[in-house]
């Protein structure tokens, strides 16, 4: 592919004239996705998909065009090159965009990495034998992932890795219990005992359920539940292009008319190496960048072509300003100390489907779902009926917070739509101390 | 990139592989589509994504399992075809279920959005004008901060071809349009937009750009979100509720739509999108709302977003009543969710595209017209809200608790409309909820979603939903903050 790369990339810049600048932004995968329902195989899908993304500027205009690519140079750079082409007839009957920057060139590098893990073909077998004695509904994700960032300006990055994840629920009736493995490395012997432990947590489930009303419960989120929560952070709530436009949740929180907790701390960090080095315009992201520390806003996540509009310092945020790698500070709370701690109310190990219902005051909505409990004594009493939350990041991670856990957990992207998704983000679990339900 | 050469390719290729297996076919799909936004009369986005690829179907013992590849050449399609055979060879040994040929019929014909002037005809500059004078229109006042008028053109053209001797093209010209405005004044902060989000969406063509008619609305968006930044909290109380077709879409796609899809009663989806309240003992008998509910999959209505002639299974498409009288009759089940079930369905195999492979989706979900205009709906409500335009939704993963809020409400008390209400909100389950369903306006509008997700891998599919104006009695409502 890289060669690839490099022939289509001189060939089309050959042809740029003095004023026009582009940039070429590449994903590729050799993706095999097998999806399971009751242990069994429902549908097996391998794709092998290359698209490129280019962004032509001339003028102070610019003008972004996605292809899939042939991989037959002569096909694909016909295509690119009456793109420009039509670009250079068109774009002038429009105006200058408010965004736009000089292209530079960000250096060249090049990262490959190896995931040495089974066959696809005898994965399929293995989880339908270690599961054989459960009721499993769930995804197999793996294989090639390469990435690539490339302009005329002389950048040339370039990023191959190979991943896989299983994400999975194991069922008794209505009742489910979540699963997750993923590594940098396979392993049998972790992703049996995943498998194991999954099984356990559903055996818990078999308890008579409890009845619990809506109000303001003490709740323990498991990592994977915070995880959860932490998705509303990434969809334009940290994003300084958003917030300039309006779409603000965090705005108390910069403006300091509210702060979250002292132990709240939320850190981008490209060490923890979920996503590629470089961002989908070629810039090399900062090691760490504070966004919320201690429980005060430290920084939004801003792309240079936002500091351009906004005369702000850019810190190399994607141009979707949306978080890549993060982790949320661990706490001190020990794992085994977790269910005296929260004594009565809530064990959430996830939730489900959340959306703001209240932009400008934080108010986020979702479900409880999978293995949920009443918890009274620091035992487990029983699983409960899903209830639905409706509270403010404010009251959950400043007001009503209580704790973080010392244990983190790692949760790579599971996103596919369109194509595979790099990311993740390492999360502990939490004791928030009075939890709206409403429903 | 879909030219004469990929269609000679395409045939050619088709042929040498059709014997291969049990079963095979081939589909190409190719979509251009462009995505142009204008913020405060000055371009913010000018996107186009040019995806086009092969998707092949082989079945192996009765399991069918896929090869897709952006790769259209020889080379790159028998890559796809034998990974496509080892997978399935190894998928057959442990698969949910034995499929027949029968669920892939011989479907001949071809099916093309109703225009008169093809999208491939607009040019950037026009677009842009059209979206720099709507975007330069809904700014009225220092206090909106954000005037933003975007368009999504979408060209997609499908091949299809089956060993089982299905041969059919369809072609869809899409416009997503919106317009959007946000206010600022101190500390509030209001959105109000042209049916919410991207709700306005059909299949179309050039003709659909009516430029005074734009502006009539962009004035419209930029006085309710003025009114807004001053107007009282929605009040919490139980009162009647009165919702507009454009947030009666979002009502229909997650309590009706998702719960009735066969896949998820099936188990499917259990891991992602999640299960289903609805059983299979419940068609026939459930009473899933109010007599006066009758809703229909149609996706034979012209102009609605996601109208074609055959599923990507090419199971020839109908219109079919889901709901009847409020009875539950038949659940969104594609042939292979009919075979597994044994429960009556539609035609609504469906995919995001050539790299994924098609599963139970919605297509067009209509909720039919009532006997009341909206005057007398109002008329008869002694206190309530309507609402208009959604803005925040969320539901558990069996479809029975819903939150959704809209983006501008109005009290009505007495059988009138009083306060300009700001963050209208409402939640509720999903039968009781349908049960209260008390009057129907006897006018529809039409409206939709390019975005509605499930499936692992992750689809995004477009869905088309027509609504009356709907009274519902007793429903909780409550503001923001």
């Amino acid at each position: 592919m890289k060669k690839y790369l490099e022939s289509f990339s001189q060939r089309l810049f050959a042809d740029l004239k003095i004023n026009e600048e582009v940039s070429l932004a590449v994903s590729s995968e050799e993706s095999d996705f097998i999806r399971f329902n009751q242990s069994k195989i429902r549908q097996n899908t391998s794709v092998n998909q290359h698209d490129l993304m280019l962004t032509y500027q001339s003028n102070q205009r610019l003008y972004k065009t996605k292809f899939s690519l042939t991989l037959d140079l002569e096909v694909d750079l016909k295509f690119a090159l009456a793109k420009i082409k039509l670009l250079r007839e068109q774009l002038n009957n429009t105006d200058e965009n408010p965004q736009f920057f000089a292209m530079e060139n960000n250096g060249t590098s090049e990262v490959y990495k190896k995931n040495d893990r089974p066959d696809t073909t005898q994965l399929m077998a293995l989880i339908s034998d270690t599961f054989k004695d459960s009721d499993l509904a769930g995804f197999w994700t793996s294989g090639p992932i390469r990435q690539a960032s490339i302009n005329s300006k002389g950048q040339f990055h370039y990023f191959e890795t190979d991943s896989f994840f299983f994400d999975y629920s194991l069922y008794n009736g209505p009742r489910a219990a979540k699963g997750f493995y993923s590594s940098a490395q396979w392993n049998e012997k972790a992703f049996l005992a995943k498998a194991h432990e999954s099984k356990n947590t559903l055996s818990l489930l078999s308890r008579p359920q409890v009845k619990v009303s809506p109000g303001a419960y003490k709740s323990y989120l498991e990592p994977m539940a915070l995880a959860e929560i932490m998705g509303m952070f990434s969809g334009g709530a940290l994003s300084r292009n958003s917030y300039e436009q309006g779409y603000a949740p965090l705005k108390k929180l910069n403006e300091k008319e509210k702060l979250l907790s002292k132990q709240f701390s939320l850190i981008e960090d490209n060490t923890l190496s979920f996503d590629t080095h470089f961002n989908s315009i070629g810039e090399i992201v900062p090691d760490k960048l504070p966004l919320i520390e201690n429980g005060e806003l430290k920084n939004f996540l801003t792309s240079t072509a936002t500091a351009k509009e906004y005369k702000l310092q850019s810190n190399q945020a994607d141009p979707t300003e949306a978080l890549r790698s993060f982790e949320v500070r661990a706490g001190t709370l020990e794992k085994s100390e977790v269910l005296n701690n929260l004594g009565k109310g809530l064990y959430l190990s996830n939730l489900h489907y959340i959306n703001w219902s209240d932009v400008q005051a934080a108010r986020i909505t979702g479900m409880t779902r999978f293995a949920c409990f009443w918890v009274e004594g620091g035992e487990i009493v029983g699983p409960i009926q899903d209830l639905r939350f409706d509270d403010t990041i404010y009251n959950l991670f400043g007001d009503n917070f209580g704790a973080f856990t010392k244990h983190q957990e790692i949760f790579t992207s599971t996103s596919t739509y369109l194509r595979r998704s790099m990311g993740g983000m390492k999360v502990p679990g939490v004791i928030i101390n009075s939890f709206n339900f409403t429903l | 990139m879909q030219t004469e050469n990929n269609q000679n390719l395409f045939v050619a290729e088709f042929k040498k592989y059709k014997s291969e297996a049990d079963f095979v076919a081939f589909k190409t799909v190719s979509e251009k589509s462009r995505d142009y936004t204008v913020r405060n009369g000055k371009p913010d986005q000018f996107y186009e994504s040019n995806d086009s690829g092969l998707l092949i179907e082989v079945m192996k013992n009765g399991h069918i399992g896929y090869g897709a590849t952006s790769e259209f050449t020889s080379e790159g399609i028998n890559h796809a075809f034998k990974k496509a055979m080892a997978m399935t060879t190894a998928a057959e040994k442990n698969s949910v279920f034995k499929f027949t040929e029968a669920i892939r019929p011989p479907s001949k014909g071809s099916y093309e959005t109703l225009r008169s002037r093809k999208l491939d005809q607009l040019s950037l500059g026009e677009v842009y004008d059209f979206l720099k004078k709507t975007s330069l229109a809904l700014k009225t006042n220092d206090k909106i901060i954000s005037a933003t008028s975007d368009v999504m053109l979408i060209e997609t053209t499908q091949n299809y071809l089956s060993s089982a001797g299905a041969e059919f093209t369809q072609d869809f010209d899409i416009i997503v349009n919106s317009m959007q405005a946000t206010a600022r004044d101190g500390a509030e902060t209001q959105t109000r937009s042209l049916h919410g989000g991207r709700g306005n969406c059909l299949q179309a063509g050039a003709e659909y750009f009516n430029l005074d008619k734009a502006l009539q609305e962009c004035e419209q968006i930029s006085r309710e979100v003025l009114e807004l930044l001053t107007a009282d909290n929605c009040p919490s109380e139980t009162c009647d509720v009165i919702l507009a077709p454009d947030q009666m879409l979002l009502q229909i796609h997650e309590s009706i739509g998702h719960p009735l899809e066969l896949d998820r009663i099936l188990g499917d989806e259990r891991n992602f999108a999640g299960w289903s309240f609805v059983e299979a003992a419940d068609f026939g008998k459930l009473q899933y709302g109010s007599k006066m509910m009758n809703v229909v999959f149609d996706p034979t209505v012209a102009h609605e977003l996601a109208s074609y002639k055959f599923d990507e299974a090419g199971n020839p498409a109908h219109k079919k009543y889901l709901i009847k009288d409020g009875i539950l009759q038949a659940g969104l089940g594609s042939l292979e969710s009919q075979m597994r079930s044994n429960l009556s369905g539609v035609a609504n195999s469906r995919s995001s595209s050539w790299n994924r492979a098609p599963i139970d989706r919605m297509a067009n979900i209509n909720l039919e017209s009532g006997d009341k205009t909206l005057e007398q709906m109002i008329a008869s409500v002694e206190r309530g809200v309507i609402m208009f335009s959604n803005k925040s939704w969320s539901i558990d993963d069996y479809r029975r608790k819903f939150q959704f809020g809209c983006e501008y409400g109005r009290l009505i008390e007495n059988g009138k409309l009083t306060k300009i209400l700001k963050n209208p909100n409402y939640r509720g389950v999903t039968v009781p909820f349908w049960n209260s369903l008390s009057a129907l306006s006897n006018t529809t509008e039409t409206y939709g979603s390019p975005y509605c997700g499930k499936g692992e891998p992750s689809q995004v599919i477009r869905v088309g939903h027509a609504s009356p104006y709907a009274l519902f009695k007793n429903i909780e409502v409550f503001g923001g903050g």
